[in-house]
């Protein structure tokens, strides 16, 4: 069998069982030689749907009903109806949550593109030392944020972390700022901690973009005489696109998410002015004790994630 | 059948698992009640007794439990240290989840938090046949109570009072055996002391770590015969605004910071370091526990002094009654176990070795002449037991105990930010948010 008939055979299989399969199924009559039965199919599938069924519908079941009652971590509970989901637009802490971690999501964004990108165009040739390059820009993102953030507390400290020292050997301040008590600066160190923690996963993803595109397409650029410039922008910047798209939606839901650096170099200070959603919902489950209210939270912030990742498949699905 | 169409089957489907997690949520148990009054409860118990420490007071613990395990043959003890700020939420998750340890020992001003949710124990009858019952400190003892019945027992002493090097005080000119004992004279004598220069500061605190500074500063106000809660538990309300002494201790504090009377690590210690650097000779005046004390060179123990806390005009001092507390949560495994291992950390041999962990004891009749020699500060400390005072609340974990707690908050506003009025009117509002939320 050639190829072209290998495939118009199987362009003709997928016909058929999208529209005489349905018509089978209604007149409860088989043809010959069809070999897709429905068992089949849902056995193929079953794997898939235990494990969802098991580790995302039953707990998000769970979590709905515990939104629904005063759920304290100790005590016994009972049901408040949708007082937890009302009580929310009251919450001036929730409120502050997520304005803030819509600023932080903001500030971090772009820069965490425009860095990937820039490193990606920086060792995506095979010149001498780019796979060294590669990975020192990628070891941060495997180290792991928790790890970073500890050794980051440690050089923030005044008078003793190195941040400190080189700021004081270049005269810039005197080695004594305390970055961790003071809202803006210890949301600005946490900001280029986790732009220097992520640019690496967005240069990984961008570089497999970049290296997967023809080498004749720029080749043909080259006979037209187009510039570095040009080549960038009309060659390798719409091809890139949807892999652009796909960085910027994992960057931005990781932000949303934030909570192992926020938790380790500032514990949500100073006051409560850099607590993130999530460790909102942390607090209010496990400190407060009260689970139901984190619970509401919890399926708010599900509901807008899950929102998120529709625009993208929106995006993607119009790119490609 | 077509691929579309399995996922339109599946899909609804998916929703039976969201509705039985919704089912099952729905049949969560409480655990049932221990029965101390069995015979023989506590007595040649065998097995492993799972027990929780605090980090804080493990040290001891772990010293306990090795002693006990060496002469125990059927009997083990295992000891799991959880961190301080971790410890109402652990507890409360393994309790929630029916899986609680058979014993633990918990910071003494969170006894009542778990005791008003019925998590613990009625351990009464067994308290009441204690023979040392009489010698326990009465005002740990008070914060297992709930109407009048015992749901716990004291474990170890954790005081809090006010340190100074008095190689310093000699140095700056001032009587090394005459400690402050007013905020007056805790201003002019880190005046005098920080005049030495050479980073030499007068006074130093953890101004990051919520619960030191309520170990530290809660007792200045309860010198003075205020308080910043009042209420039973669960009826808690907040005394912030207008509280005269605790206006005055943040102003103190504000003016140690702002004249540069207190080391410049206070402001970004998170309790961890808490007192390295009097310990390295370089603050002349810190309040802490006696846990790092004890662990300190004897170079450098010589050289200091002790007084408890005074109130800020003086005429009265106070020291904080902290430590920890002995429970048998519901749903213990091993309660006779348990209370074996209680029954014996409580005889005065085992008492007695608190203070090398850094510990004072809970009994009284530990103070011999012989542990006087021994320990002279763990003694003078457990002389000043009967000044010492606890909050006997179920908000103290969530009003003062927590990062963005609104006692850091407001000790945060007022002393590095300075704006003590500002900070005592939002603290105000903020205890009163803490309190409501802690007790619905």
């Amino acid at each position: 069998m050639t190829q072209q008939t290998m495939r118009t055979a199987a362009r003709g299989r997928w016909a058929e069982s999208g529209t005489a399969g349905a018509a089978r199924s209604r007149s409860g009559k088989r043809r010959p030689g069809v070999v897709r039965q429905p068992k089949t199919g849902m056995l193929f599938a079953a794997p898939a749907f235990i494990f969802v069924a098991v580790f995302a519908a039953f707990p998000l079941g769970f979590a709905v009903y515990m939104s629904l009652t005063n759920w304290p971590l100790i005590g016994s509970y009972h049901f408040t109806g949708v007082h937890n989901y009302s009580a929310l637009g009251r919450d001036p802490g929730f409120i502050h949550s997520v304005l803030f971690t819509l600023l932080y999501t903001g500030i971090v964004t772009i820069p965490i593109l425009v860095v990937g990108y820039g490193l990606a165009v920086l060792v995506r040739a095979n010149r001498r030392g780019s796979v060294f390059l590669r990975t020192a820009f990628f070891l941060p993102y495997v180290i792991g944020l928790p790890t970073l953030s500890y050794i980051v507390l440690l050089e923030l400290q005044p008078n003793s972390g190195a941040v400190n020292w080189v700021l004081a050997q270049l005269h810039i301040t005197n080695g004594g700022t305390a970055w961790l008590v003071n809202t803006d600066l210890a949301l600005a160190a946490t900001c280029i901690l986790v732009i220097w923690f992520a640019s690496g996963l967005t240069m990984v993803l961008l570089l497999g973009a970049m290296n997967g595109i023809s080498g004749d397409l720029y080749e043909s650029a080259d006979t037209l005489g187009a510039s570095w410039w040009e080549k960038e922008r009309y060659v390798t910047l719409p091809l890139v696109r949807p892999t652009i798209a796909l960085s910027l939606i994992i960057s931005i839901i990781g932000s949303f998410l934030a909570f192992n650096q926020f938790f380790i170099l500032t514990q949500g200070g100073p006051g409560t002015s850099t607590f993130t959603v999530v460790m909102w919902i942390y607090q209010t489950a496990f400190v407060d004790l009260h689970v139901g209210a984190a619970a509401a939270m919890s399926i708010v912030l599900v509901a807008v994630v899950g929102l998120i990742s529709f625009v993208q498949f929106l995006l993607l699905r119009n790119n490609t | 059948m077509p691929i579309a169409s399995i996922r339109h089957r599946l899909t609804p489907m998916l929703l039976l698992p969201v509705l039985a997690g919704a089912g099952l949520a729905g049949c969560a148990t409480q655990a049932a009640p221990i029965n101390v009054k069995t015979p023989g409860f506590g007595d040649n118990a065998t097995g492993v007794v799972q027990f929780w420490d605090r980090s804080t007071t493990s040290p001891f613990g772990q010293l306990l439990v090795n002693k006990f395990n060496a002469t125990h043959k059927n009997l083990k003890v295992v000891l799991t240290p959880v961190q301080d700020t971790q410890y109402v939420t652990k507890l409360a998750t393994a309790i929630r989840a029916g899986d609680a340890p058979d014993l633990v020992g918990i910071d003494d001003i969170n006894s009542q938090l778990f005791i008003y949710h019925d998590a613990f124990a009625d351990l009464t009858p067994l308290v009441n046949a204690l023979p040392e019952k009489s010698k326990l400190s009465p005002g740990a003892l008070n914060l297992t109570t709930e109407n009048g019945r015992y749901y716990g027992v004291p474990y170890v002493a954790d005081m809090s009072v006010l340190w100074y090097n008095k190689t310093l005080f000699r140095r700056a000119g001032l009587d090394p055996d005459k400690p402050p004992t007013s905020y007056a004279q805790i201003l002019s004598d880190a005046k005098a002391i920080t005049k030495l220069g050479h980073a030499t500061y007068g006074f130093g605190f953890a101004g990051r770590c919520e619960g030191c500074l309520g170990f530290t500063i809660l007792p200045d106000i309860w010198a003075t015969g205020k308080n910043v809660l009042y209420g039973q538990p669960g009826h808690e309300t907040a005394y912030i605004a207008g509280n005269v002494p605790l206006e005055q201790t943040l102003t103190l504090y504000r003016q140690l910071w702002a004249q540069g009377l207190s080391d410049p690590e206070s402001q970004v210690e998170t309790g961890t370091t808490w007192g390295k650097d009097f310990l390295a000779g370089k603050v002349g005046m810190m309040p802490l526990g006696y846990g790092p004390i004890a662990s300190a060179p004897a170079s450098i123990r010589s050289q200091l002094g002790m007084t408890l806390l005074p109130a800020p005009s003086g005429g009265a001092t106070a020291t904080f009654d902290g430590g920890a507390n002995f429970g048998i949560p519901l749903g213990s495994k091993n309660p006779s176990g348990a209370w074996e291992f209680v029954k014996w950390a409580l005889q005065q041999q085992q008492q007695s070795l608190a203070p090398a962990a850094g510990f004072e004891p809970i009994r009284s009749d530990v103070l011999t002449p012989q542990f006087e020699a021994k320990y002279p500060f763990a003694a003078a400390m457990l002389q000043g037991v009967s000044r010492g005072q606890a909050p006997k609340t179920i908000v103290y974990n969530i009003a003062f105990n927590q990062p963005g707690s609104p006692w850091l908050n407001m000790f945060t506003a007022a002393v590095f930010d300075g704006d003590i009025a500002g900070a005592i009117r939002a603290g105000q509002g903020a205890f009163s948010t803490a309190i409501s939320l802690g007790k619905s």
